[in-house]
């Protein structure tokens, strides 16, 4: 199958976007790397606390104008975006492919969801309104308005570099807010790209900026108290200790999603053919490098004939999965981000290994990669049984393309496993029954649900969710929440003489 | 080997309506007499990619699992269409029935493997083989009137 055509070209040097410009950073000068080939595609700045001060004080400027912007004329802008950003979907889908490693398919996927998002704001005009009532006392009215509140903060994970900033940037400016985007410095140029294509929508000067770079500019984020608050996707030790800690003690409202170890429940009851699908993509798909990701398969029962073949048909299906450059459109997983990312999901295979677990498809040997490309980063998926939930492979995030089994006797035991774990992002069943659907949806503890959907993502109109260690905050990204966490709400009460 | 994501089986079938579209044009040029029936069909052809295309690219679902969720042979789909200069028009027209054959059962193979994964994509092939059937008893009936 050939190759797809890589739109990044000519090792370009990142700049910031600021006040409308493309500025230089003084700071150091790091490697952008494609990861299927190992390669050098673009430079990308670790800009400096001062750079991510003047996005800061340029959207600050830009806040007054913007917010007198009626919604309708705002709402506008974002009709602009979207028509910019589907003439462009190859390319940045693309862009993704080449700088992060997924597949075509998932880039567009990506990319998909991230307009829906802008599409949702679009409806601002709508979602913002307030509400009111007459007569609350005789002659007395009351009623509520939104508003924004100034300069948002959004800091962005390198596994979804167009979609994740878009869960809070088009509600951000659509409610009148300006923004400062941190993207990941591993995959900075589609959120380079997406910029780009703001500019030439319209959209007024320092309204949207964006900053490249590490801690510095998180803290300069962080510190500045024209930032009212702050949006975060990435791991959840990061989100405890400095994100959400340092946004309660600098009194920013956040919204903090973080890491996740999921289940995957198969019931003997379920349609298997249609389950191996589903678990292959929810399991590997994405290299394994999303929240939403299947961690642990566990098959609920105690019918050895069941397991076994269920296992087999699970064993064939990931033994004959391509790996690949994404580019490719025959690739089904692609590498991993980096080599350091590679190491860490080895030495959690190690460490299952350690514990107990009994390696049924090892990865680790069986990497073919189709095509002529270093396998620096490439990892094929690695199926680990005998399984047991206090394992470090069960209660931490491995982030890549690995699959745990474990059985449980029951339903009620399965559902057990999943809340007693530390995380609660996306928990899913495979099941014909409607009551046992039923009852897990309603038991467990978990933001995101799927019933015969192994990747349990919601669309733009409804909230990112998140529980226990996969969220801290109280609002989600996406649709109405989005609106709400970005606006307060100012109750007037009213009589005239 | 085996096409199993959704980004190649979409080009794969791009491909198979435009060697049809060409097809058709090229037979419209050629028997004049049923240039009509012949043009509609590709025109026809045209607007079955632009349906699942949309389909594809608009529906997330679809991208988002796509790449598991098709196992196509594409040897038992494809279709010599290359028509000799001394080839009859009962000849042609027998060529068209074969390649419709091909495509409605491409359509339908496509359609059934991917039902448990995607959406409107299955829904959208399952459409255009339903569609594409009708043409079948258009080119019997121009198979009797000028064979």
């Amino acid at each position: 199958m050939p190759l797809l055509d890589e739109p990044i070209k000519g090792l370009p040097l990142v700049k910031n976007f600021i006040n409308g410009e493309w500025v230089e950073s003084k700071g150091e000068i790091k490697d952008v790397v494609n990861p299927a080939k190992d390669e050098v595609i673009a430079k990308v700045p670790i800009s400096t606390k001062d750079e991510m001060t003047a996005a800061i004080e340029a959207a600050k400027e830009a806040f007054p104008d913007w917010r007198r912007t009626p919604p309708v004329a705002r709402a506008r802008s974002l009709f602009r975006l979207k028509e910019l950003l589907e003439k462009n979907f190859e390319e940045l889908s693309r862009i993704q492919t080449q700088e992060h490693g997924k597949t075509i398919d998932e880039s567009r996927g990506e990319t998909r969801r991230g307009i829906e998002n802008v599409e949702v704001a679009c409806g601002i005009p709508t979602l913002m309104m307030g509400y009111n009532l007459e007569d609350i006392a005789m002659g007395i009215d009351e009623f509520v308005i939104r508003q924004p509140l100034g300069v948002f903060g959004i800091i962005a994970p390198f596994n979804f570099p167009f979609m994740i900033p878009l869960w809070s940037a088009p509600y951000a400016v659509a409610t009148g807010n300006c923004i400062v985007i941190k993207p990941s410095p591993e995959v900075p140029i589609t959120q380079v790209r997406l910029a780009e294509l703001v500019d030439e929508a319209g959209f007024p000067p320092g309204v949207w900026n964006v900053v490249h770079g590490e801690k510095a500019v998180v803290n300069g984020m962080l510190e500045h108290q024209d930032v009212v608050g702050i949006t975060f996707v990435g791991r959840t030790q990061t989100a405890k200790d400095v994100i959400y800690k340092r946004c309660g003690e600098t009194g920013k409202r956040v919204i903090c999603q973080g890491s996740a170890s999921n289940f995957m429940v198969v019931m003997p009851d379920c349609n298997v053919r249609a389950t191996i699908p589903a678990l292959m993509t929810s399991f590997f798909g994405n290299t394994g490098q999303r929240c939403l990701s299947g961690q642990t398969l566990i098959i609920v029962g105690e019918d050895n004939k069941f397991y076994n073949d269920f296992m087999d048909a699970v064993v064939d299906a990931t033994s004959k999965i391509v790996i690949g450059n994404g580019l490719d459109e025959s690739v089904q997983v692609g590498p991993l981000r980096d080599k350091g990312k590679k190491e860490m999901v080895l030495k959690y295979i190690e460490s299952g290994i350690q514990e107990g677990a009994k390696i049924r498809l090892d990865g680790r040997v069986n990497t073919k990669v189709r095509g002529d490309y270093p396998g620096t980063c490439f990892l094929a998926p690695t199926i680990l049984e005998n399984v047991m939930p206090d394992m470090k492979i069960v209660r931490e995030e491995i982030f890549g393309p690995t699959m745990g089994v474990m059985r449980a006797k029951s339903l009620d035991e399965a559902i057990e496993i999943c809340n007693n774990n530390p995380f609660g992002n996306a928990q899913a069943i495979f099941t014909s029954s409607g009551k046992n659907a039923k009852e897990f949806q309603y038991r467990v503890v978990s933001g995101n649900v799927g019933i015969n959907i192994g990747i349990a993502a919601p669309m733009a109109f409804f909230p990112f969710s998140g529980m226990k260690d996969s969220f801290l905050g109280i609002l989600h990204t996406q649709g109405q929440e989005a609106v709400r966490f970005f606006t307060e709400s100012k109750v007037v009460i009213q009589r005239w003489f | 080997m085996k096409l199993q994501t959704a980004a190649e089986v979409i080009s794969f079938a791009k491909k198979l309506e435009d060697e049809s579209a060409k097809f058709y044009e090229n037979l419209s040029q050629k028997y004049v007499k049923d240039e009509d029936t012949f043009r509609s069909f590709a025109k026809e052809n045209g607007k079955y990619v632009i349906q699942f295309q949309r389909a594809y690219y608009s529906v997330i679902s679809d991208a988002i699992e796509g790449c598991f969720a098709f196992a196509i042979n594409p040897d038992e789909y494809s279709f010599e269409i290359e028509l000799a200069g001394n080839t009859s028009y009962y000849d042609a027209l027998n060529t068209a029935l074969e390649m419709e054959e091909r495509m409605i059962k491409f359509y339908s193979d496509a359609a059934e493997q991917s039902m448990p994964l995607m959406a409107d994509v299955p829904r959208v092939f399952a459409l255009i083989a339903k569609k594409r059937q009708s043409r079948k008893p258009k080119l019997r009936s121009l198979l009797v009137m000028r064979g």
